[in-house]
């Protein structure tokens, strides 16, 4: 498998440098970044591609997208490592691990590459502080996804009424992003006295599995007034399971990201809310960041992108639909 | 294991059951009796500490009933190839690739006839392209040879890939009442779901004990050489059981669509092995030769049971994971030491 990825990275590395020769003839820099996601199979990570692309075009620099299969640094690693070898002139990634990832990256660095990081970290996630081994990219942009969990918390605590059980359904322990949703919605869930929070149930990224465990816990907890979905899966297994309870509009159920699949659950009212993250902003803004590195300028080390609120009430707005993950 | 088969269950004109069948439908039903001791655990758990019932409680049973079935239909076909010597690790991104046809059929067909025939076509669709991956696995399995394993690993891969670049990388959905009824609605009380699974289950039962194709999985899994000396076309029998493995995982992605309103490429990943445990579970034996469907609804049943269960005793979500696992390997272990201890057939 993984040497399966290996090859078919380097192939397209290959193709890329083919392609990359041919322009480095005409006229002026043409600058090469290149973009490697978490995953390719997620809708988030195809919307920053496009993000990317965009600001690429802009700004006139050709871009590579290169990722594994899964959210892993086992895959991940081959695949930075077939980039590296062709030398692009800035690497955007979505590191898969906060420390595994700090070696294979540092290899990059040190060829002279400068790196960024987009949507999630590694070490602490504070650069360039000339603190620990981490601290070598230049930049992390990304949403805040302690901050999207604290308004995951309050749009349902909004939606119960402050008061009732809910709970977080979360993909698995160990992931960075849905890690930090789940912290930051416990944490803004204390200022709410009236809302008890019970146990997370992980459900392996598995709808099937999240529906059967809001059913488990409404069983136990026929008061259940709401719960967080930390991501596209766990949100339409557990609206699933509150529809197969007959508990539609009773239990509410807050999404964490909103691919299409989400936003006709919220038009069709199995799902309350979402907290859209902006990935083709982090997109943008990283190749715009890594050429403004390129040609000179300054650059921040961190740059936060948004979130927008979605629920019945505006998801027609065009306003709020921009921000729907697109293919 | 197959050195041990004794002649009799190779010649199809046997009527009678075989000390190896026999020996499977025991296998089954212990694979019942660690659900009736599981469902016993969670009752008086729930007892004591809720003063609850856990089994006498409706929304429990259908919670779990709906909660099997998508990893049922994946084990009812895997329980053919298993039989007959084989493995499938292909059904999970085939349900995937399923789901993604299915979601997009029945939106193409929206746009030009009504929800309900576009349903069918979404249906349709769904089921029509489970076939593709069938028909190569099944060629590159008898025609070239290619070991099982390999062969739907790279089926596996190959699935996987092209659900995801129908789907663009995301999910598709699908606005259509009918195909959310179908996912989602009840009959006399019984989701629909349910009730095509369970139907599903007799005719796969019937299959597999009363005709001459489930005569001749048997043989195949026992020795295939001597299946082939008693005249039965292996290779014609392994395509065929490669396609209806993948119509069965064909038919979970339909139903995952037509539950989850979207079709996801990744709806049977995290499925495939707890398929595969199902059906070991369930009594069948991985080197072949052994095992029967309802002793794989037994199997099933008892990973949704504990799934669910642990969820409702409310135990610490890191211990589920150990739990689940313990209980598989407790599961297979008692039914490998009967075994042994009562002799192989």
């Amino acid at each position: 498998m993984k040497r399966m990825v290996m090859a078919l990275a380097a192939i397209a590395v290959g193709v890329g440098a083919l392609l990359g020769s041919a322009q480095a003839q005409a006229p002026g820099k043409k600058y090469t970044i290149a973009l490697i996601p978490g995953l390719t199979t997620d809708a988030f990570y195809v919307t920053m591609r496009k993000g990317a692309e965009a600001a690429a075009k802009v700004v006139g620099a050709d871009l590579v997208f290169q990722g594994a299969p899964e959210f892993n640094p086992v895959q991940q690693t081959p695949v930075l490592d077939a980039v590296i070898a062709r030398k692009p002139d800035a690497i955007l990634i979505a590191p898969t691990d906060k420390t595994q990832l700090v070696q294979p990256l540092k290899k990059a660095a040190d060829a002279g590459i400068p790196v960024i990081t987009v949507d999630t970290f590694i070490g602490t996630g504070n650069y360039r502080t000339g603190a620990g081994e981490a601290d070598f990219p230049l930049s992390y942009i990304a949403s805040d996804n302690v901050l999207g969990g604290k308004m995951a918390a309050q749009a349902l605590a909004k939606a119960i009424g402050d008061k009732g059980k809910v709970y977080v359904s979360n993909v698995k322990p160990g992931v960075s992003t849905t890690d930090q949703r789940e912290e930051g919605f416990k944490e803004e869930m204390k200022s709410h006295p009236g809302v008890q929070v019970l146990q997370t149930q992980f459900n392996d990224d598995d709808a099937n599995k999240a529906a059967s465990q809001l059913q488990s816990v409404y069983t136990r907890n026929p008061d259940l007034a709401g719960v967080f979905g930390a991501n596209l899966f766990s949100a339409i297994g557990v609206a699933n399971g509150v529809q197969q309870a007959g508990q539609s509009g009773k239990i509410k159920v807050i999404a964490f990201d909103a691919p299409a699949t989400v936003v006709g659950n919220i038009k069709s009212g199995l799902i309350d809310g979402a907290i859209a993250q902006h990935p083709a902003e982090i997109g943008y803004y990283g190749v715009i960041t890594a050429f403004a590195h390129l040609t000179g300028q300054s650059i921040p080390t961190k740059i936060g992108t948004g979130f927008t609120e979605m629920d019945k009430s505006n998801i027609d707005n065009p306003d709020v639909m921009k921000f729907v993950y697109q293919r | 294991m197959s050195g041990h088969t004794p002649v009799q269950v190779l010649t199809p004109q046997t009527s009678g059951r075989s000390p190896s069948r026999w020996l499977a439908s025991i296998a089954g039903m212990r694979a019942w009796l660690f659900l009736l001791l599981l469902l016993a655990v969670f009752e008086s758990w729930a007892r004591i500490s809720y003063g609850a019932s856990f089994v006498l409680s409706a929304h429990n049973a259908q919670s779990i009933a709906v909660f099997a079935v998508a990893p049922l239909l994946l084990a009812l076909g895997e329980t053919f190839v298993i039989i007959a010597g084989g493995i499938d690790l292909s059904v999970g991104f085939i349900m995937g690739l399923s789901a993604v046809v299915a979601a997009q059929g029945a939106n193409l067909a929206a746009s030009v006839v009504p929800e309900f025939p576009a349903m069918l076509a979404g249906i349709a669709a769904g089921l029509l392209v489970s076939l593709v991956p069938g028909l190569v696995n099944g060629a590159l399995i008898s025609r070239l040879k290619v070991p099982p394993f390999i062969g739907t690993l790279g089926m596996y891969g190959v699935a996987r890939g092209a659900a995801f670049l129908l789907a663009a990388g995301t999910t598709v959905p699908v606005a259509n009442g009918w195909f959310a009824a179908l996912g989602n609605a009840r009959v006399a009380g019984f989701p629909v779901v349910v009730v095509i699974a369970a139907v599903f289950v007799l005719l796969m039962h019937y299959m597999l004990s009363q005709t001459r194709f489930g005569q001749h999985t048997y043989a195949v899994g026992a020795s295939e050489q001597a299946a082939l000396r008693a005249g039965i076309g292996v290779g014609r029998h392994t395509r065929r059981l490669y396609l209806l493995s993948a119509l069965c995982a064909g038919l979970g992605g339909v139903l995952y669509t037509a539950r989850f309103t979207a079709g996801a490429a990744q709806a049977g990943e995290p499925l495939l092995l707890d398929s595969i445990a199902a059906v070991v579970i369930g009594g069948a034996s991985l080197f072949g030769g052994s095992g029967t469907i309802f002793g794989t609804v037994a199997g099933s049943l008892v990973i949704a049971v504990i799934q669910y269960g642990l969820v409702f005793i409310d135990v610490e979500p890191f211990w589920q994971f150990v739990a689940v696992g313990v209980v598989i390997i407790i599961s297979v272990l008692v039914d490998q030491t009967q075994r042994r201890l009562g002799g192989d057939g």
